[in-house]
Parts: structure tokens; sequence; C-alpha cells
């Protein structure tokens, strides 16, 4: 056998060793071991946990960024709120009208399609069955070229039915399975808020959006929207742009044109508001890096406390086998046997830590998907990576006490009682 | 210890003069404070393969400090000491635990087992730090441990064996790793009479089989066991005498 065949044989014989040596010890201190390792339990979770909620947030904005779509612009009253002050200024304004919405669709340059829609709540029967509570959703025509709508049977609501205010509606795949489960619901008609509507289309299922369905809907025209509503209902505009038209221009054009259909002062603020995917995705790069940096600063206080917990652990457990540690080199254990042999345990320790996290973290992510509408899904990357870290906080955290047990005195360690 | 050494390959692993142990005016001095103690003035003593040797003395005598030196658990402030050859004052300590893994089988009063490892882990421990692989040291530690009557009592831990039963582990651990010198330190202190004489009566046999074996002890009859006994006070040698080859306790 050559030297350093020998040299590879050895090592494994003292890592089996240590290996088997570091479990019996934890199985000996069973309770006070899960008690020293709270701190890379805690640690652990919060990773996995919040790794997979952030990345149920993504895929929960990512939907959302698509179901507006790229390149589209929403102007309304409010624009992105995010404090009570912006909602208390916004809710003076002035609301947007049919005539703003004509301006913008009449002087744009850059734009290929401008709609106008209101939403609101209304109770929907067909025959003896009633739904509360449907989203009605009024529109002016080419809606499904500034959103996610797309029809599975029969047809979109067209300029015609818009411009006479036809009694005509699409409805959603809820409402279509709910009322006509056994029946063709084309050209049925259907009572909402007191209006018969006929049935032209049912919309393509869409899913949920944080726990609220999106087929729970109807589509009329604005104009019957007015009749249910009244005119003065609340509009908001959908602004698409020309085919590589940029967003900044897209909104600065729209931005002046509104600003003097509405007669804005000059250097007053603007009375609408305006947002976009692009505004939506930074806000959410803001939120997701503050997420972050509370995470890494809980993870890292967890690991530092737990560490040294493991630190203190470790030099009692060094202290209790101060005899053990003496036999052992009487039979041969050189200094770095007995520094492997606690870091080894150290670090056994540490990841045991680690697995509890690990089951804590994937529990808590389960537990987030089952009782929010989040789609928290575990990323075996976080998983890694946290077991990694705690391995290496018991490495790190190991030394010391690792150190004193092998720079141990036999013949004192001998005489321990 | 499956088959006696022959003098012949003794006397190869031997110093220049024959000699195993070779130790020549060694001191060891402690400072306690500010005093000096002299735990081992002057000390001359030459082992030769296969001697029994008991080494005897009160408390305070140095015995403890010289088995230590011996066992290479410590080295001398002055002087020199050659086993097999080789002087340990200069030994790091990395080499010193060599030496004792290859060199040492050490068999203390209070057994010295592992609490949570059953017997057979415990044998196998000098060939761990050997770097044996499992399965070698598994076959050698069983035969160890069927030798001192144990091969039905592998699995079971020191505190489900009595006290002559640990005892046979650790004189099993000591002879494991074939060592040049079994080195006792009061084997039957923690022992009634009879399972000390039972002891006793094992040691006698390894030495038989052409194992070196030192005892220390404070018991006469104990020492009576062995071929020569030096006698130590106050860290010199104070006698060192050769009774009838494998004289028996009291005869």
């Amino acid at each position: 056998m050559t030297g350093d065949a020998r040299g590879r044989r050895e090592f494994w014989v003292a890592q089996r060793e240590n290996l088997r040596i570091a479990i019996d010890a934890l199985r000996a201190n069973k309770l006070r071991s899960v008690l020293t390792v709270i701190g890379n339990v805690v640690a652990v979770m919060s990773v996995i946990a919040v790794v997979s909620i952030i990345d149920g947030l993504n895929t929960y904005v990512t939907d959302k960024v698509l179901e507006q779509g790229l390149g589209v612009l929403t102007i309304d009253k409010y624009g992105f709120i995010q404090t009570d002050d912006e909602w208390r200024e916004a809710q003076k304004r002035r609301d947007l009208t049919l005539d703003d919405a004509k301006a913008l669709e009449a002087r744009m340059s850059l734009a290929e399609r401008v709609v106008a829609q209101s939403t609101g709540r209304k109770r929907v029967r067909f025959g003896r069955t009633e739904l509360q509570g449907v989203d009605v959703v009024g529109t002016t025509a080419g809606y499904e070229y500034v959103s996610k709508v797309e029809v599975a049977q029969g047809r979109h609501l067209d300029e015609n039915d818009v411009d006479r205010r036809r009694p005509v509606c699409l409805i959603g795949s809820q409402l279509a399975e709910q009322f006509f489960s056994r029946r063709d619901p084309l050209n049925e008609s259907i009572r909402v808020g007191g209006y018969e509507l006929r049935v032209v289309g049912v919309i393509e299922e869409r899913g949920s959006v944080l726990g609220m369905s999106r087929d729970n809907v109807v589509i009329i025209p604005l104009g019957q929207y007015y009749r249910m509503f009244g005119s003065r209902a609340e509009l908001s505009f959908l602004v698409k742009a020309k085919p590589g038209v940029e967003t900044e221009r897209l909104e600065d054009e729209a931005r002046v044109i509104l600003r003097a259909q509405r007669h804005v002062p000059l250097g007053a603020p603007d009375d609408f508001g305006m947002t976009t995917a692009e505004t939506f995705q930074a806000f959410w790069k803001n939120l997701t890096g503050g997420i972050f940096a509370g995470t890494i600063a809980l993870v890292a206080i967890s690991l530092v406390v737990g560490g040294i917990v493991i630190m203190n652990i470790m030099l009692v457990a060094v202290t209790e086998r101060t005899r053990e540690i003496g036999i052992r080199k009487a039979l041969g254990a050189r200094r770095s046997d007995l520094l492997s042999q606690f870091l080894s345990e150290a670090v056994v320790l540490s990841l045991f830590g680690g697995f509890i996290g690990v089951a804590a973290g994937i529990l808590v992510s389960l537990l987030i998907r089952s009782i929010t509408p989040l789609p928290a899904a575990i990323q075996p990357w976080s998983i890694v990576l946290s077991l990694g870290v705690a391995s290496s906080v018991g490495l790190f955290f190991g030394v010391y006490p690792a150190a004193r047990a092998s720079q141990l005195d036999p013949i004192v360690a001998l005489r321990q009682e | 210890m499956t088959e006696p050494k022959s003098p012949a390959a003794a006397a190869d692993s031997a110093n220049a003069n024959g000699s195993l142990i070779d130790i020549r005016d060694v001191r060891k001095v402690y400072v306690m404070g500010t005093n000096e103690v002299n735990a081992l003035d002057g000390v001359d003593l030459q082992v030769r393969p296969g001697e029994y040797l008991a080494i005897m003395g009160p408390s305070g005598s140095g015995k403890s400090t010289l088995m230590n030196m011996i066992g290479c658990l410590d080295t001398p402030t002055s002087g020199s000491y050659k086993l097999r050859g080789t002087e340990i004052r200069e030994r790091d300590d990395d080499e010193l635990a060599r030496i004792r893994n290859q060199e040492i089988g050490f068999i203390f009063q209070t057994f010295n087992l592992l609490p949570r490892a059953d017997a057979l882990h415990n044998v196998e421990l000098p060939l761990i730090y050997a770097g044996k692989p499992a399965k070698a040291r598994r076959a050698r530690a069983q035969e160890l441990l069927a030798l001192v009557g144990l091969g039905d009592r592998m699995h079971h831990r020191p505190n489900e064996l009595s006290g002559g039963q640990r005892q046979r582990v650790a004189i099993a651990r000591a002879l494991v790793n074939d060592p040049s010198i079994v080195l006792a330190d009061e084997p039957t202190g923690n022992l009634d009479t009879k399972t000390g004489q039972e002891i006793m009566a094992l040691l006698g046999e390894i030495h038989q089989k052409g194992n070196t074996v030192i005892l220390v002890t404070h018991e006469e009859d104990i020492a009576a066991h062995a071929e020569r006994v030096v006698r130590l006070r106050d860290g010199k040698i104070e006698s060192d005498r050769r009774h009838a080859a494998g004289a028996g306790p009291s005869s």
C-alpha cells in the first residue's frame, strides 16, 4: 500500500469513529442537545420559510404583472398608493370621465388602444340560481388587448355592443359552470342587477389571485354598466403602447393630454394616478429587499447566539469527558484526532439543529400555503444553503472547545474523577 | 498476543545493550508555586524484553511519575530514556502518541473504559488510532476478548460488567496492538482479593507468552508475582532485587 492510500484510509477510519462518537454523545444527551441547537433551528427555519414565502410572492406578482401585461398603462384616480395620506389626498380628486378617455384616444400618438373600465358588484341570477357579489366589469371595446381575457366559447364584446349599449354579456367560467352545468350558455339570458342580459361568450378559466377568484365575473358594455350603477361610476383607463414605445414616453404623453383635458394648473400635481407593471415591479423589489434584509438580520443573530451556546455546551462536554480524553490520549490518540473528534461533534450537533430547522421550515411553508393564498414553494437550494451555514457555525464555534480538548495533558486528564 | 515472541525477535527490537527500556540518570522536576519538587532524582533502570517487573514505593516516592515516563505520557526534565533505542525526550506530542499506541499497553486501577462504548469497541480503540480498517479491527478485538474469557460479553457496556470483567476488557485492550510493554498501574486496586488473584494469574499468563510486563503497586503480595522488584523512595531507586524466576505470592 502506498503512503497516500494509507493516509486516506486512516483518515476515513478516524472520521467514522468521530461520527460514531458524535452520534453517541447526541443520543446520550437528547434534551440538552435539542436545547443547545435552538438558535440553529430558528435560523434554518427562517431561511427556508422566508425563501419559500418570497418565492410564493414572486409567483403571485409575476402572475399579476402578466395579467396587466407589460407595456400597459393603468390610469385612475389613485395610482399606486402606499400610504394612508396618499389615499386621503387621492380621494379628493375628481373622477376620471369618459370624455377624458375620448381625449386620450383622439390625441395620443403612442397609444395603440385606450380602454375605459369600471368595476362593481351585483347579484346575478339565472332561473332559480342566484349568486351574490359577482364582479361586474363595464368596459369599452378592445379590453381583450389590454388585459388577460380569452374567450373559451362564443365571442368577445365588440364595438357595436358597446356603442349601442346592447344588453349582452361575457361570463366567467365559474358562472358558466354554476348556471349552465349541463347546457349551452350561449344566447341564454341571465339577470344582472335587475337587467336581462344575453350571454354571447364564456371566458377561459383564469384561476385566482390571493384567494379571490377571477372567474366569478361578468363583462358588459360600459353603457349597460352606467344603467346599473349610475353614470357617475368611477372609471379607470387602460392604455396600451404601440409596439416599441417605452412605457415612460407613453406615460409622459398621457400625462400631458390628461392635464390639459382636466385643466390642471401649471406646477400643480397630477389629479390622477398612473401605474405600470414596471411600477409594481419596482415596489416589489423594494419590498422583498426589506424582507430579505430582515431575515438576514434575524438569521445572523440566531446563528451567533446559537453558535455561542454550542461553544458553551461543547466546553461543558470537554470538561465532562476529560477522563475520556485522557484515556484516548493514553491509547494513542494524537492532538489532531481529538481536535477532529470534538469538531465533528460540534458540526453534528449543529447539523442536528439544522435538520430540525429544515423540518420546521417545511412545516411553516406548508402551513402558509394551506391557510393563505400564497403559493409558497420550498426551494431545495435554501435547504442546502442553510444546512451548509449551520454546519459552518458548528465548525467555527467548535474550534475553541476542540482545541482545549486536544491540548489537555493526558496525565492530568486521567487523574480527573 | 497471538504467538509468544521469540527471544531473538525481542532482542532485535531492543537497545544496543540488549535492554528494551534504558533509563539513565533521569530527573523530573515539578514546579509547585515557588518550590521545585524532584519527583525523580537521578533514576537508572534497564529492563530487558520479556521481563516481569514490579515498581514499588510509598505514595510520593515517584513511582507514578516513573510509570508515566515509561508509558510515554510524560518526558524527563533531564537524563535519557530510550525505548527500543528511541530517545523519548526528543519526541514531540504526536510522536509520543504514536509510541503509546504502538509500544505501550496500559492497564489502570480504575479500568478506564469508555462508558458509552461496548466491550468490543473499547478493545478496538487502540486499533482505531492505529488506523486499522474496521473488519481487521473487529476480528482482532474479538480474538483478544475471547482470550481473556469474555467471548460472550462483547456487546456489554462497562456498567453491565463486573469489576473483574472490566479489568479483563482493559487487559484485552492493552494487548490488542501487540505492544512492547504492558504497563499495569495497581491493576487489582479496585478488585476484591479473589478477583485480584484471577487478574494476576492472567497477567502471569501474558508474561509467560513472552510479553514484558511492568507492574506498579504498593502491595507486597501483588509485587511478589513479578520476577524483579524495584523499590523507589524520594525519587531514587532504593533497591532492585530479583527473585527466583516466576515465584508465586508469599511462597
